[in-house]
């Protein structure tokens, strides 16, 4: 089963982090690569990808020529995705105690972040499943 | 320069979606489909992923000895991610453009191109491309 992880944050979380002393960031790092190559030997890495800061992060809808029309301006609210990691693993309780290594990561003076991590399941594919229980729904 | 195109809704959306008919859902999908192929011949094309129904989603924290504690309460408001791709282009206007292709695809009777929005964000190669 593949899940998706991901750490997501509103932007003054972000502010937050980037305010980190540079010795709280390094071991946060070094915990980073040792929890990464954990799943690479325990076979159940798949990708991770850190995304570019919410400063840059844009909305676009198609216009009505179909051009791109782009909005910059978001709630405060708003969580953005921070980065990721894809796992293949045998239950979703093992996707739980991966995330929350994760969570356990630390943070300044090296207590954990305790950063919550939400846990998806990836189903590709799951448009072809829709449309059976769909005809399955109108033969009725 | 990779950039993730997200789609996201909330929990509403998403049950809305799932009630969509099979011919609006076989029009999504079938746009879908022509969608990757044209990343892939236009060679941006670097992965997509679809994910499950947020009835599922948990919010994972470590407890005091490092288990998980687990949460599946959000509000409403929440936005859950439903898919995205990642591509690989030359500069942010090619990855807007082809943002709002995907912003145009069919909905439920024929919707209005552009009423879905796409969130578009660069995406690292690792920690050592974070801003630090």
């Amino acid at each position: 089963m593949k899940y998706i992880l991901m750490m997501n944050s509103i932007r003054a979380g972000v502010e937050g982090y980037k305010a980190w002393p540079e010795k709280d960031r390094d071991r946060h790092y070094a915990f980073l690569q040792s929890f990464n190559q954990d799943l690479r030997d325990s076979g159940e890495f798949i990708e991770t990808h850190p995304l570019g800061s919410p400063q840059e992060a844009v909305t676009v809808r198609a216009g009505k020529d179909g051009a791109p029309v782009t909005d910059g301006v978001f709630p405060e609210s708003k969580e953005f995705l921070l980065g990721y990691w894809i796992v293949d693993v045998e239950s979703p309780q093992r996707a739980y105690e991966i995330a929350a290594r994760l969570s356990a990561g630390p943070g300044p003076g090296g207590v954990p972040t305790n950063m919550p991590i939400e846990v998806r399941q990836i189903m590709t594919g799951r448009g072809e499943e829709l449309i059976a229980k769909a005809a399955k729904t109108e033969r009725k | 320069m990779k950039y993730m195109l997200l789609m996201t809704g909330t929990n509403s959306d998403f049950q809305s979606y799932a009630n969509w008919s099979k011919e609006d859902l076989q029009a999504n999908m079938t746009f879908m489909r022509a969608f990757s192929k044209e990343l892939k011949d236009a060679g941006v094309y670097v992965s997509t992923e679809g994910l499950a129904f947020p009835d599922q989603a948990k919010i994972v924290r470590a407890g005091p000895h490092g288990e998980p504690i687990t949460d599946g309460v959000f509000p409403e408001s929440k936005e859950f991610l439903a898919g995205f791709w990642v591509i690989d282009v030359e500069g942010p206007e090619q990855a807007y453009k082809i943002a709002a292709r995907l912003s145009g695809a069919p909905g439920p009777g024929g919707r209005a191109p552009g009423a879905m929005p796409i969130e578009v964000r660069r995406v690292l190669n690792g920690a050592e491309e974070i801003a630090r």
